[in-house]
């Protein structure tokens, strides 16, 4: 019979740690990735030789990052293999370590997300499928374009859809792992350059290289190992989907990631009320807005609302992005799926300091990826 | 998302009117652009279901954006690009032949031309099919 991961014996995220989202440098990605994982351990108070199996999310590196990089936390054997998932390479890589545990293959598991800016080959390039104008068409564009769509259908305005960078920039500015970490006006988000249709600079996500990394571990590991269990936070779903054909001239986007989090909520047996946190996979602005609205935290059409009423910053309703985002935060693509981890389980611990969302109970990690696909998990605090 | 190589030879017949290459699903009624022969993404269909359908290149256009960065080669921004819903059913996305946004609105009606485009991957200069809004068209 199929089981959920609700079914399965239940996982916890006991360790979680970070290298800061950077600009790239000439640091190996091998400090930026043991950076994280070492700061995950001490974060869970174990040891590496109590890690059963790994995977590291990662899209540029190329082929073969794990061993190198984790083979200087003692060699201990275990598997390990990388996982590519576009942008949610890191989300992907956090499900398969909680698959793991939640099937009893292994008590602990680490998922690290590593990346360092790089040319890397596009297996959709490879298809020998031709478009008209795909080589015109990256993905600020592609954004772009459903940013006109959205303002267009909903009367909302370039200055509404600039709100977002405000909001996560102001977010990004409290958290000292953010790439930038400065809080910017409306005036100057707007200011430009302009990069594509509506969108400037500040509407899109810096890519650059940084690391993160996520823990998870069984009861009996908890036990086990005297894992502080009230700091422990339990993953209630965890959903992988990829697109479908939707039939009329509906925003794909909007749809893969509607279906998903359908499955998550289901899944988690929550509504979309009961979510105090959520990261989401706001690369453009304007995405920000499509995926508030189809993940249900509003109506359709008003996401721009919401975000200027003051219910997505912290301390409102439901805090969307209290990272900074992938707008400030930044995006090193390989880590960002499994950053989102690592800040919601802070947030559900009341560990965010001055990025803290009051009384956060219920988390949302979502991050989509070129292809399409999509992953997300939800996270409870410990009872 | 197929990121296309520059050549777009297969992919329109010029003309008199520019009409799109697209294809059909025989098992389901499906149809698609660009043209593909690996299999029917609605329904799964083997090739030998799918067929050429030539699509009139004409539709309504339903958003645009002009870029101002772009670092492909042999393209100068700014250059506008648009969603083009089809009058024969897909949406497809193609440049068009307005420099800049000015003027145009969603819901504009759009026909394809062709016109002397970028330089292909090579270098060479290659003709492009691009859309533009009907009245102003030829």
């Amino acid at each position: 019979m199929k089981k959920r991961l609700r079914e399965m014996r239940p996982v916890y995220v006991v360790g979680i740690g970070l290298h800061r989202y950077q600009r790239m440098s000439e640091t190996p990605y091998v400090t930026l990735g043991l950076t994280a994982v070492r700061e995950a351990l001490s974060d869970a108070n174990i040891e590496w030789p109590s890690v059963e199996s790994a995977y590291t999310g990662t899209a540029l590196l190329g082929m073969a990052a794990s061993r190198p990089m984790l083979r200087y936390l003692g060699a201990t054997g275990i598997p390990m293999a990388q996982v590519e998932n576009a942008s949610a390479s890191g989300s992907t890589a956090v499900r398969q370590a909680c698959l793991d545990v939640a099937s009893g293959i292994a008590d602990v598991s680490i998922a690290v997300g590593v990346d360092k800016p790089g040319p890397v080959a596009m297996a959709p390039a490879k298809t020998n499928i031709r478009d008209l104008a795909g080589r015109y068409i990256v993905p600020f564009t592609h954004f772009a374009l459903l940013a006109n769509e959205y303002m267009n259908r909903y009367g909302a305005t370039a200055e509404q859809v600039a709100a977002v960078a405000v909001k996560n920039n102001r977010n990004g500015a409290n958290n000292p792992y953010a790439q930038r970490q400065k809080a910017v006006s409306l005036e100057e988000v707007l200011a430009g350059p302009q990069i594509s249709g509506s969108l400037t600079r500040l509407q899109c996500c810096p890519v650059g290289e940084g690391a993160a990394a996520a823990i998870v571990a069984s009861d009996d590991a908890i036990e086990k190992l005297r894992i502080d269990r009230s700091r422990a936070v339990r993953v209630i779903a965890s959903v992988s989907r990829s697109e479908r054909v939707y039939t009329g001239a509906k925003n794909f986007d909007a749809e893969l990631t509607r279906d998903t989090v359908a499955q998550a909520y289901e899944q988690a047996q929550i509504s979309p009320s009961e979510l105090d946190v959520v990261e989401l996979h706001d690369a453009f602005t304007i995405e920000e807005l499509l995926y508030v609205e189809a993940m249900g935290l509003c109506g359709e059409g008003e996401g721009a609302r919401m975000i200027a009423s003051g219910a997505a910053d912290i301390g409102g309703r439901c805090a969307i992005s209290a990272s900074g985002g992938l707008l400030a935060m930044g995006h090193p693509i390989g880590p960002t799926g499994a950053g989102q981890v690592v800040e919601i389980t802070r947030q559900l611990r009341g560990e965010a300091g001055v990025r803290q969302q009051p009384n956060a109970r219920i988390g949302l990690a979502h991050m989509v990826g070129v292809g399409a696909v999509c992953v997300v998990h939800v996270l409870q605090k410990a009872p | 998302m197929p990121e296309a190589t520059a050549s777009q030879s297969n992919l329109y017949s010029a003309a008199p009117n520019p009409t799109l290459n697209g294809g059909h699903c025989r098992a389901c009624g499906y149809v698609f652009f660009p043209p593909q022969n690996y299999g029917c993404e609605s329904c799964g269909a083997p090739p030998e279901k799918l067929e050429p359908k030539s699509l009139k290149g004409e539709g309504v256009l339903s958003s645009f954006a002009t870029v101002n960065l772009h670092l492909g080669k042999g393209i100068e921004p700014p250059f506008t690009v648009g969603v083009i819903v089809l009058d024969d059913g897909p949406a497809i996305r193609a440049v068009l032949t307005h420099k800049t946004d000015q003027g145009l609105k969603i819901g504009d009606r759009m026909r394809a031309v062709v016109v002397a485009g970028a330089d292909d991957d090579r270098g060479a200069p290659a003709n492009e099919l691009r859309f533009a809004r009907q009245e102003t068209a030829r």
